[in-house]
């Protein structure tokens, strides 16, 4: 079966001429995520780590690992007892 | 308080453990010691699997309240699986509760994707074709002319496995996991193929001067 024409809406222009950046996989990105959230939720957060540089293209580009990565940051955050607000603004996540 | 918890994570970051973590210890042990971990854990990933549930709105209404407890059930026993498994991968890097939530929310939102699409279908055998949207004003002096480009890009620069994939995750908005799954694929290799067609539209683009060129620093792979 065969989709029905769609429209190519403002936003799907905008996610498609993403710049993807440097190449990292999904299971990389998994592999690392969880250093990448808690390095957000430092009090004056550091530079990424060399390993971790691909990590935000990595998620402005991948829905799922995005929707996935801002959910383990906001869980690192409660149980920290830190607002994850300030860092999902950081990452861009939401 | 929470500078002390910051204090932490920047402990972390410096390669310091901050103290309180005895899960893996408690773990590898035996008896009662770690029957109480085991709990403890299962607990952290239910929870870990039913947050993740709970911000997809939209996918949790596709499916009936049961079913969406049996996902988060399964997601958490899953996670405990895997994070048994990989324990001996565990480096310290991070917050063991951290790492392991990262297992739940994971099974957690590709199961809640799947259940939610089980009865959808999904057109694999061709992309949609695509006709020019009804722009707001403001989209129109904006975007018109981008949005158009895009389109002819999208048709003559991308191989017919490109468009269809980037079409069926962008346009169509199908989950990666799902159209990984109904395809025999999986998430790596749809997305390989999503950030290589946007690697080709942005320099067509850029060629055609609708797009700064993509500039990298000398050691970035691409």
């Amino acid at each position: 079966m065969t989709a029905a024409p769609r429209p190519l809406a403002s936003d799907a222009v905008r996610r498609l001429t993403t710049d993807p950046g440097p190449w990292l996989s999904c299971d990389d990105c998994f592999r690392l995520v969880d250093r990448y959230v808690e390095s957000l939720l430092g009090a004056d957060p550091q530079p990424l780590a060399a390993d971790l540089a691909a990590m935000p293209a990595h998620l402005a580009g991948c829905a799922a690992c995005s929707e996935e990565a801002a959910t383990l940051l906001v869980l690192a955050a409660t149980d920290a007892g830190i607002d994850s607000d300030e860092a999902l603004r950081r990452a861009r996540l939401s | 308080m929470t500078e002390v918890r910051h204090d932490q994570f920047a402990a972390r970051q410096t390669g310091t453990p901050p103290a309180g973590e005895d899960w893996i210890a408690e773990l590898t042990s035996s008896g009662s010691v770690r029957d109480d971990a085991l709990r403890r854990l299962h607990a952290l990933l239910l929870r870990g699997a039913r947050f993740q549930v709970s911000r997809m709105s939209a996918l949790r209404a596709m499916v009936g309240a049961a079913q969406v407890e049996d996902i988060i059930t399964l997601a958490a026993d899953e996670a405990m699986v895997a994070v048994l498994t990989k324990l001996g991968t565990f480096e310290g890097r991070s917050r063991f509760t951290t790492w392991a939530y990262k297992f739940a929310v994971l099974q957690a939102a590709v199961e809640l994707r799947r259940q939610a699409w089980s009865r959808r279908e999904v057109p694999l055998d061709a992309a949609p074709a695509l006709i020019e949207p009804r722009p707001s004003p403001d989209e129109y002096a904006e975007g018109a002319e981008l949005a158009a480009a895009v389109r002819d890009a999208i048709d003559r620069v991308l191989t017919p496995h490109q468009r269809r994939i980037a079409l069926a995750l962008i346009v169509e908005e199908i989950p990666i996991d799902v159209l990984a799954e109904r395809l025999g694929t999986n998430r790596n290799a749809l997305y390989k193929s999503l950030h290589d067609t946007r690697s080709r539209l942005r320099a067509h683009l850029a060629l055609e001067g609708y797009l700064a060129p993509t500039t990298r620093s000398p050691g970035e792979a691409r």
